[in-house]
This record gives C-alpha cells, sequence and structure tokens, in this order.
C-alpha cells in the first residue's frame, strides 16, 4: 500500500479524570488515572437514551461533546477490540444462574450497540460502520475511514474505544487489556486544518499490544512532540508521520 | 397495585429521576407518554411475569390495550390472577 495523506482536523478523547488536550497532555508525565471517576454524564442526551448508556458508552457521547452537530451526523468509523463484552459476560453469569436475559441488556450486548445509540441521540443517517480489530489494532480504523475519504466523503468521524475486561477473562499472555476506560475522538479529512499525517504499512515487526492499548499509544503520539507513530502486532504493522 | 406496578417500572426501566407519583395510572406508557419504547415493553413483560407470575402472550392478547396505561396493566394483572 502506498503511503496515504491525511488530516486530523480536529480530536478529543475522554478516560476517568482526563478529559481535555492540557489533561492528556499532563498525562503524558504521569500516565495514571483516576480511577475513583467510574462514569461520565454526557449532557447532550435525553434521559431516555441515557438510562440506556453503559459507563463506556457514556464515554464515548462525553469524548464527542466537544464537535459540532453537524460532525456527528457525519460518516462515522466506531472501532473497538471489545466493546461491551461486559455485558455479555453478565448476560452469561445470570444464565449460568438460571435467571432469565434482560431484553434490554441483550439488546445492548452486540457490537454496535453504541452506534446504534449514537446515530439515535444524533439523528445520523450517514454511513456507519463498527470495526472489532483486537489483533490488529487501530489501523483498520484507519483504512476504513481513509476509504470513506477516497469515496467523496469529505470528513470522517472516527472513536476508538475500550474498556477494561472482567477479571474473569485470563488476558495474559496477549496485550489486550485497557488500563482505564477511554474515548478518542478523531474528525479526519484529506485536507484542511489540522494535524497533517502520513499513514504507511511499515516493515518492523512490533509487539505493541492490542486495540485497547493502541488507542494509548496514538493518544501519546497526539499531544507530545513525537514525529512518528509506529504500531504492530506480530503480524502486519503501520506507521503514522507526522507531516 | 397500581403504585407497586409503578414502582416497577420505574426500578425496571432504569427511570432512576421519576417517583411513583410523577407517573399518572391513566397516562399513556409508550410513545407520548412516559415515551417507553418496544425494549421496554419486553422488559417490563418479562419483570411482570416474574414479579405476578403473568404471562402477557403477544399473540393472544391485545398486548396494546393491555400495556396502555399502569391502570389497564393492572386490571389486566389482577384479571388474570384471579
Amino acid at each position: 500500500m502506498r503511503a496515504v495523506e491525511f488530516v486530523v482536523q480536529e480530536w478529543n478523547a475522554w478516560a476517568p479524570g482526563t478529559d481535555s488536550h492540557k489533561a492528556w497532555q499532563e498525562w503524558l508525565g504521569h500516565q495514571i488515572f483516576d480511577q475513583s471517576v467510574k462514569s461520565v454524564s454526557p449532557t447532550l442526551v435525553s434521559k431516555q437514551l441515557l438510562r440506556r448508556l453503559s459507563p463506556l458508552g457514556r464515554a464515548v457521547f462525553k469524548a464527542t461533546e466537544n464537535f459540532s452537530d453537524s460532525d456527528r451526523s457525519k460518516p462515522i468509523v466506531f472501532s473497538s477490540a471489545h466493546g461491551e463484552v461486559n455485558k455479555s459476560l453478565e448476560m452469561l453469569k445470570n444464565m449460568h444462574k438460571a435467571d432469565e436475559v434482560s431484553p434490554t441488556a441483550f439488546s445492548l450486548s452486540v457490537h454496535n450497540a453504541i452506534a446504534g445509540l449514537f446515530s439515535i441521540a444524533n439523528n445520523n443517517h450517514q454511513e456507519i460502520t463498527v470495526l472489532a480489530s483486537g489483533q490488529d489494532g487501530i489501523a483498520p480504523a484507519f483504512l476504513e475511514a481513509l476509504g470513506l475519504l477516497q469515496e467523496h466523503h469529505k470528513e470522517v468521524l472516527m472513536i476508538l474505544y475500550d474498556e477494561p475486561l472482567s477479571d474473569f477473562y485470563p488476558s495474559l499472555p496477549f496485550a489486550l487489556n485497557a488500563p482505564a476506560i477511554c474515548a478518542l475522538v478523531l474528525k479526519v479529512s484529506l485536507t484542511g486544518n489540522g494535524t497533517p499525517l502520513r499513514f504507511c504499512r511499515s516493515v518492523a515487526t512490533r509487539e505493541d499490544g492490542e486495540h485497547a492499548l493502541q488507542i494509548f499509544a496514538f493518544l501519546k503520539f497526539l499531544v507530545s512532540d513525537d514525529k512518528a507513530l509506529e504500531l504492530g502486532n506480530h503480524r502486519h504493522s503501520w506507521e503514522w508521520r507526522k507531516i | 397495585m397500581e403504585n407497586e406496578l409503578k414502582q416497577l417500572i420505574i426500578d425496571t426501566l432504569d427511570l432512576e429521576d421519576l417517583s411513583v407519583e410523577d407517573i399518572d395510572s391513566h397516562a399513556a406508557l409508550f410513545n407520548d407518554g412516559l415515551g417507553l419504547d418496544s425494549i421496554d415493553a419486553l422488559e417490563l413483560g418479562l419483570a411482570i411475569r416474574k414479579k405476578y407470575n403473568v404471562k402477557i402472550e403477544a399473540e393472544k392478547e391485545d398486548v396494546v390495550k393491555i400495556f396502555a396505561s399502569v391502570s389497564s396493566l393492572a386490571q389486566f394483572i389482577q384479571a388474570t390472577q384471579s
């Protein structure tokens, strides 16, 4: 694949206690999150929908609040390794106890549940994709977004999100578990003002961990002076370079 | 019975900012009234089955009429139980 250039026009991210560009810059120094913050309340959502939002969904909604209404109505690429898997685990536990499964929990456990609620809340009828590219990390979300931009969409929103897995799942020896809930939102385009980046394949074999960890690596790249970021997880590796 | 049902609705459907007094027994539960939707109907049906051992069968009953309001729901549960 040849290198593709694109622009990150705007970005925002939410993690516990870290919810502004300034806070993310400070995070670069200490890299810890305020684990006493269990959830956040987005303001731009009706109470009818808010009750359906998990802490992960709330993080996604909160991270998009700095964007305009028209930005939230653009084509969106959602990307998450595990989505609402913790909700599925709760349902499986209930089934194990021979208890009945909540229809609401079931409907909200699918991988596109948060995207669905987001499209309802923002009356978004554009193309929305939800990826689950655990091992391949965050690069497939960029490939998808760049594909949409090539197909004449002027701007695309990317929402990368994950939360820590329940202890029930033995994650070791895989590097796949997020240290905290995190939602990163990028508004990307082929031209325009912002941070211009060049994206291409890298020949290096790397072990940067899976999707949930790569979100933080990309955030570090955004707020630091680093010129380039390489990410890979045994298989394909990718490079983002500031130009 | 009606107040008990209202509390069940609030607890089951995570309507945390509502209290029993806020729900009018005769107001519409779905769409315009409380603004509940089809997933809420399924959830409520399950909660009623668990609590009152009353099953609302979509094929046999007039579901729209039963779920119209707290009052109609209470009447249906009482009629089925007796």
